[in-house]
């Protein structure tokens, strides 16, 4: 054992805002996300880079938190769970979820709502198995998986009706 | 769980980071997507001074072909780059679904093909958590003195376990690596040691900066077949490629064989090639490179799969890539 580094000021941007945090450098983004800048919406699951409870959105690419040192993520973009939509308000995603039951306990719930989000940003139209493979590295222990695949189903579903109302009307 | 201490270095040139683990020799770690390095370090296998993180080097991502020179892919490009870049997938095919079967879609858009070809090896008594560990006494590789996959000997047994490697040596490729002395090349065959110990033959301060597959491949036909309990996420318990050149009658030109998973290294298998060469498809000759894939691919107890399961699933995998790549040769 090494004595223990010293912590330094990282510089993050999450969800939009500069944030600042004193850490020492093998802190994982996860740990910071959660116990220095109190986003605790991203878990900690597996530990190990293989259940994908911990995935938060670096420049629009799912990553795993849990796996990712935070001093090497100050350059870029980062997204958790608790960003992707305003205060107050559910995207489609999310109310997909909601009512197609693709939260049980809740656990796996952020990170299978970042790997969706950033499936439909890339391709808003994805077959079944498309989103089968977007969401392959994210593990449901109430293995709820088939409300999940219909909650992305009925997301798509209500953005592309919601987008025909927004042109008729 | 938190990592052991270490300093971070983020160098901004490849000269840098060259320059850093030459000065810290043993003591110095490289992280490239850290899906490999990180729960390794979580699980203390390892507790390095200084870390030194190449995600600065951009300069080390990026495809690159040309007719006369082949292909040449950064150790930095990400697996899922490679899955997705349509040169690759149309010249190299099997590249493409070898890399697509890594793991799953987040750990392939922080994976590496460096970090891929550089990964640790993998042993049921190895990659656990030092409480399991020290239940143990350790193991020849680490904190012990005996090896459990083979106990009457002084050898370390774990399985190099990727299926990027196989894919490439299937490719005859080259790995570039930059050291002090510069940049130099390799068959990709002679990086790994087949020594569970040492697994890759880097000198000090030496580092892999990308990978070249000459330009006769390009257009080769090839497959990748993977044994894993899930579909998804999974190391390979066993891996095998193929790749073939045939005529229009069927008659093979060159072929390679490759296995994975179930030696200290990603191995080549010789006589696959010499067998092939000029021969139509039959049955017999099948069988025969299915055995050579199994002279070569030794099994051993390192994971929780038997490794009569994973000697057959060699076997079966190598038939059934023979079959592929010679119906569609004819079609």
């Amino acid at each position: 054992m090494h004595n223990s580094a010293t912590k330094e000021i990282l510089r993050l941007k999450v969800n939009g805002e500069e944030r600042e945090a004193l850490a020492p450098p093998h802190k994982l983004l996860l740990d910071v996300l959660r116990e220095d800048l109190a986003l605790t919406g991203s878990k900690r699951g597996c530990d190990d880079s293989s259940c994908g409870c911990c995935a938060v959105l670096v420049d629009g690419v799912p990553t795993l938190a849990c796996v990712a040192l935070a001093a090497s993520y100050q350059d870029c973009e980062i997204t958790t769970v608790e960003g992707i939509a305003a205060p107050g308000t559910l995207t489609a995603v999310q109310e997909g979820y909601v009512e197609a039951g693709g939260t049980q306990c809740g656990f796996c719930t952020p990170g299978f709502l970042i790997a969706t989000k950033a499936l439909l940003d890339r391709n808003p139209e994805p077959t079944p198995d498309d989103i089968r493979e977007a969401l392959s590295s994210n593990l449901c222990r109430c293995t709820g998986y088939m409300q999940i695949y219909e909650s992305v189903r009925l997301a798509i579903e209500r953005t592309k009706s919601s987008q025909l109302d927004a042109v008729r009307s | 769980m938190t990592l052991p201490a270490f300093r971070l270095e983020r160098p901004a040139r490849l000269a840098d980071a060259v320059r850093i683990l030459v000065a810290h020799g043993p003591e110095a770690m490289i992280i490239a997507g850290g899906t490999d390095v990180v729960p390794n370090l979580q699980m203390k296998l390892f507790s390095p001074r200084v870390v030194v993180d190449l995600k600065p080097l951009r300069e080390l991502a990026g495809i690159e072909f040309t007719p006369a020179s082949g292909l040449r892919i950064g150790a930095m490009t990400t697996l899922t780059a490679i899955m997705q870049s349509s040169l690759v997938r149309s010249k190299f095919p099997v590249l493409a679904s070898a890399v697509g079967t890594i793991a799953g879609p987040l750990q392939r858009n922080m994976g590496t093909l460096g970090g891929n070809l550089c990964l640790e090896t993998r042993c049921r008594w190895y990659n656990q958590s030092q409480f399991w560990r020290n239940a143990l006494g350790g193991c020849l590789k680490l904190e012990g003195d005996v090896c459990h996959v083979a106990p009457a000997g002084k050898f370390c047994w774990a399985a190099w376990s990727g299926d990027a490697a196989p894919a490439l040596l299937a490719l005859d490729a080259e790995i570039e690596i930059t050291g002090p002395a510069g940049a130099r090349r390799m068959p990709l065959g002679d990086f790994y040691t087949n020594d569970g110990m040492s697994r890759i033959a880097l000198a000090r301060g030496e580092m892999v900066t990308a990978i070249h597959v000459p330009p006769r491949m390009a257009g080769r036909r090839g497959v990748y077949h993977k044994l894993r309990i899930r579909n998804s996420i999974d190391y390979p318990l066993a891996g095998v490629a193929v790749t073939m050149d045939a005529d229009a009658q069927g008659v093979c030109r060159e072929a390679r064989v490759a296995v994975s998973a179930v030696n200290p290294a990603p191995l080549l298998v010789k006589e696959a090639g010499e067998l092939l060469t000029g021969r139509r498809p039959s049955a017999e000759l099948m069988e025969e490179i299915a055995h050579a894939a199994i002279s070569t691919g030794k099994p051993l107890t390192t994971s929780a799969s038997t490794p009569v399961y994973r000697r057959e699933m060699l076997k079966l995998f190598t038939r059934r890539a023979l079959e592929e790549l010679w119906q569609n040769g004819r079609a």
